[in-house]
Formats: structure tokens, sequence, C-alpha cells
């Protein structure tokens, strides 16, 4: 699984959807609320083996920003 | 199921979202009527003012007070109790927050003992398992408010769905074990009765830790069977002359020991003993035999033996959070082992008797009936809850939903059974729906599997038919669902002389009665009804 495919899955998992994509933000996706963004951070930080600040947290708003965040982390 | 929760911090990530819905934080002005249960999960908040803290803690018992007194009493209310994750203690003495939490731990304990439908959930059983830096993070909580780490969420969601499954009644009732390098450490067969290792030093202390703690379990109503091979000789050799034996002959309420394989010895018991193998759990050191067994029956549950004697005490506390804990053990469940114990005393007084009929009165039973009442309710709804084989219908009851009924003008009974062996407690029950006023309808009937074999359930049902038609009822209607365990039961209405009505596409059988004249009882019985 490469990484995209590995963050659709624990997005699908945390937001308890299949309809996730690399277009999902927390604009457009209507599990993606503050909650269930503080678990998808906590399951990406588990699932890499990383530290995420909370401005990085903050941050990844869409699909696309956490794949460029865990890029630099990786 | 919907739950509402109060809380003071996020805790959605443990609790989940399906089927939620959350309070404010701290805020209990909204009580609303149309769930299922309430759960209430407070944190101890973070503050460095420990006297500030401590009022604040006290004060959560006075808001639990509000909420319980505008809560639906007949719905479940599960109160966490408090866990202090940040202990922070500025002066040596300052002991007021532990104070406060003691007090708030206390009350809910007691309210759970006093309120029905109350039950109070130890949260420390999950924290404990867990160091102070694990616990927390510290990012999240200033970014959410949830102290407790979201990384234990999976842990806690496991943890939750066993406290749940238990609030629930579903512990198992029979531990069945090996014996050589099981209750006692090397072969008798090849070490004799004074080889074996128990007692003394490591490792037979290691098995006198376990032999005392399964007997506190047999003390707590969990009842103890033995499947071994060896020679029966051997082993009551063992028991009688060992000092150091603790658990004995009397503890235990079935022994298989032979020869034959074990799933055929398991089949046996779980037929002598009268309770399903769905109830059952198998101890063995041997992983052929343990293998075998998980093949052949896998209902039974049948744990991993541990590979060193130091190891039986954590496995000993597994065994216990797994299958054995139960919230609120009740009377009846503590003299339970002891029942199944004179039901095999009464199997040997049966060869001796020319007929089942002399043995019947030679028992001296005594069956007496009584209405629901705030005693024997909890009773009742525990039956409902775990009777599978004499039970006509199999609809499962809380407290509160029994309550309900009992509000709604249901007529229901229990009966206690007793003979002159010992008394097997309160052991059946009925639930009579009045239809209109001349009609009404069995929703419930069991008997616990303890007292079948003697005719009582006929006797409890055509008392019960005399008593209503006394009470001006012409017609009983009743039900026989059909489900994997009760096919026992599926005739029992056609025996008492009930009309089959029709028989729906899933077995179900629907019945009437009219009740036109007094239907007889055999004299064996003694019955009273209160």
């Amino acid at each position: 699984m490469n990484l995209e495919e590995q963050v659709l899955a624990i997005m699908r998992e945390v937001f308890e959807t299949d309809d996730v994509s690399t277009q999902s933000s927390q604009k457009n996706c209507e599990r993606w609320d503050s909650l269930h963004h503080l678990t998808l951070a906590s399951e990406l930080e588990e699932a890499f083996d990383i530290e995420l600040e909370p401005e990085e947290i903050g941050a990844m708003t869409d699909f696309a920003r956490v794949i460029e965040m865990l890029k630099g982390k990786l | 199921m919907k739950t509402f929760v109060f809380r003071n911090q996020t805790v959605e990530p443990f609790l989940g979202y399906d089927g939620m819905t959350y309070s404010g934080y701290g805020d209990i002005s909204q009580v609303p009527g149309d769930v299922d249960r309430y759960i209430w999960f407070y944190q101890v908040p973070v503050n460095a003012d420990g006297e500030q803290l401590a009022q604040e803690i006290a004060s959560y018992s006075d808001q639990l007070d509000l909420v319980l007194a505008s809560a639906d009493a007949s719905k479940p209310f599960l109160i966490f109790s408090l866990v202090n994750l940040f202990p922070l203690r500025l002066t040596g003495n300052d002991a007021a927050v532990a104070t406060a939490i003691d007090d708030f731990n206390r009350r809910i304990t007691a309210l759970s003992a006093s309120r029905p439908g109350v039950k109070w959930v130890d949260f420390s059983e999950f924290t404990s398992r867990y160091d102070a830096q694990s616990l927390i993070n510290w990012k999240y909580y200033l970014m959410s408010q949830t102290l407790l780490n979201p990384k234990l969420a999976h842990d806690f969601q496991t943890w939750w769905q066993r406290v749940e499954q238990e609030l629930a009644l579903m512990r198992k009732k029979c531990l069945i074990l090996d014996l050589d390098n099981t209750l006692w450490g090397g072969i008798l067969g090849e070490d004799g009765t004074n080889g074996i290792k128990i007692g003394g030093d490591y490792p037979g202390n290691a098995f006198t830790y376990w032999q005392r703690s399964l007997l506190q379990l047999a003390h707590n109503g969990v009842i103890l069977a033995i499947c071994s091979k060896n020679n029966e000789s051997d082993v009551a050799e063992a028991w009688d002359n060992n000092p150091n034996m603790v658990l004995k002959r009397e503890h235990f309420s079935a022994l298989r020991i032979n020869w034959l394989d074990k799933a055929t010895n398991i089949n046996a018991i779980a037929e002598e003993l009268n309770i399903g193998l769905d109830s059952m759990v198998f101890i063995d050191d041997n992983p052929a035999e343990r293998e075998l067994v998980k093949q052949l029956l896998p209902q039974v549950e049948v744990p991993d033996f541990p590979e060193k004697p130091y190891q039986l005490m954590p496995f000993f506390k597994m065994l216990v959070d797994k299958y054995f804990r139960i919230y609120a053990v009740t009377d009846e469940d503590r003299a339970k082992a002891a029942q199944y114990h004179a039901n095999a005393l009464r199997n040997a007084e049966l060869g001796r008797f020319a007929d089942l009929e002399g043995y019947l009165y030679s028992l001296d039973m005594r069956l007496d009936i009584a209405p629901a009442d705030e005693h024997n309710l909890p009773r009742i709804a525990q039956m409902t809850q775990k009777t599978n084989q004499f039970n006509l219908t199999t609809r499962r009851y809380s407290e509160t939903d029994v309550q309900q009924r009992l509000d709604n003008g249901w007529h229901v009974y229990c009966m206690n059974v007793s003979d002159r062996f010992g008394d097997s407690g309160i052991t059946a029950t009925i639930f009579l729906e009045p239809v209109d006023d001349t009609t009404v309808n069995i929703d419930t009937l069991l008997l616990s599997c303890r007292i079948l074999g003697k005719g009582i359930e006929d006797a409890f049902v055509k008392t019960m038919l005399n008593l209503l038609r006394l009470d001006g009822y012409r017609k009983v209607t009743a039900d026989y669902l059909p489900t994997a365990k009760n096919a026992q039961t599926a005739d029992f209405y056609d025996r008492m002389g009930f009309s089959l009505l029709s028989t729906s596409q899933d077995g179900s059988k629907h019945y009437e009665l009219a009740l036109d004249g007094v239907f007889e009882i055999k004299n064996c019985y003694n019955i009273r009804v209160l």
C-alpha cells in the first residue's frame, strides 16, 4: 500500500464511512469534524510512529495537506 | 440503543458516536427522556488549586443528584467512578482532592445498591493498566479537552465492550479443570500422592495460590468440574492423603476422571450439570487437548494455559476479568454451586427408589409462589437474561423492563423451590399479560435447569392456571418461540392440554386454553402461594 492508500484507509476507519477520497477536506466531508480530526491525528501518529505538533494538526485541513505533512515527517 | 452521556470532558473518542448523544461539558440542564439509557462519565479536571478542585468534585455529587431526580428512573443509568489521572499535591498532607474523589466514589456505589437501574462502572479497572505517562496526552488535552489519551481509545473500547457484557449478565457458569500440571505440578501417576507439587516452596506454592483462588471462585457461584486423564483411585488417594490439597472432592460438581477423549467428557459434564457448552471454560496445560476441545466443541471457551507456574496469578485474574466477573453477585449466584452439588446427591439418591413417583414424594419438595416485589425483582430479571433451556419465549428483560410491565398491570410471579437436600432459591418465573377482562397471555415462562426433571414445571403452571381461573380469567393464550436451546419446551403447552392454533414459518407455535375446570396437581409438592 502506498502512502495515499494508507491514509485513505485510516480516514475510512476514523470517519466510519467509505465516502473518502483524495479530494476530501474538512469542508466537504461531513464526518471530518473537529472531534474526528483529533482521532485522525492520533491514528496517524500511531500508524506512522510520528509526533505531530498542535500547529501541524491544525494545518492538515484536507487530504492533500495531510499527505504533504506526512511526507515532511517520514 | 440510544444513550445520553453526561460528561465534563471530550469522551467521544472512547464511547464512540453510534447512538450516542453527549451533554455539553458539565451541562446538566438537559436531561432527555427519549433515550434508552444514561451514562455519567466525568473526569477529574486539571487544577493546581487543590481546595478549589476538591470543591468542584464535591459539586459533582449534587449535579448527579439533580440529574437522577429528573432522569427517567425506569432507564439504566451507568456511572463511571472518578480517577485522578494527574494527582498533584503541593504539600505533603493536602489530601482534599483524594478525599473528594473517595466521597464521590462511595456515593455512587451506595447509589447503585439503593436505586434500581443505577450501576457503577469501576473506571480505575481500565486506568490501572497504564502508567501515568501513557494515560495523559497533554497535547490533545489542551487542543480538545480530553485528558485521557486518545491513543487508548481502542483499548478502551475493548474494555468497555466487556463491561457492557458483564452489565448484561453474560458471564460463564462452569470452569472445567485438568489435574496434572494444571491443578498441581507434576504427574500424579508418576510422582505419587506426595510427589506432586502443591504447597511448600516454589513451584508448589504457586499451585496453592491457584487452588485457593479457584476456591474463591466456587464460593462466588462458579461451578467447578474436573476432566482429567488419570486413575480415579489415584486422585481420590491424593485428595484424602495429600495435606496440601486445597480443592477436594466436595468442591467439584462433576468429575470425569478416565481415559476417554476430553470432548466426550465435557459433553457428558454439560449433560450432567444441565448447562450449555457455551457456559463453560476449559483449562488444560496440554496444548493438544486444548486444540481438540477447540475443534470439536467451539462453543467452549479454551484459554491458553501459562507456561510457568508463577504466571498462574495473572492467569487467574484474566479468567475472572474475562469470564466470571459480574457487577452485582446475587445470593442466588453464591448458593448456586452448592445447589448443583446437591443435585448430584439427589441423582445418586434416585437409584434407591423403586420408581420416580416414590422418589418425588421422598424429596419433600416445597414450592413457594410469590408475586414480584422489590426483593425478588432483580432475580426475576436475571433469570430472563440467563435462562435458555426451559424458556418458552426467551424474552430478555432488565429490572426496569419488569417494573414497567408491573406498572402496566401485568401479573408477574416467581417460585422458590426447596427440598430436604437444600434450597434451590428462586428458580422459576411467569409473566402474565392481561389482554382483556377474561383473557390473559403468557408472555414469559421459564424454569432454571437446576430444578428440572421433577415435574415442578407442570405443578407451577397448573397452580397458576388454577389461580387465574379463580381471578375470573376464562382464557389463556401462549406462545412457544423456538431458539437454538429451548427445544425441550417445544411440546410443553401440548402436554398441558393447550390447543394449538397456528404454527408460524419460523416454527413458533401459538396456543390457547379455556379455563373451565380445576387442574389436578400431584400430591408430592407442598405448594404455597404468598
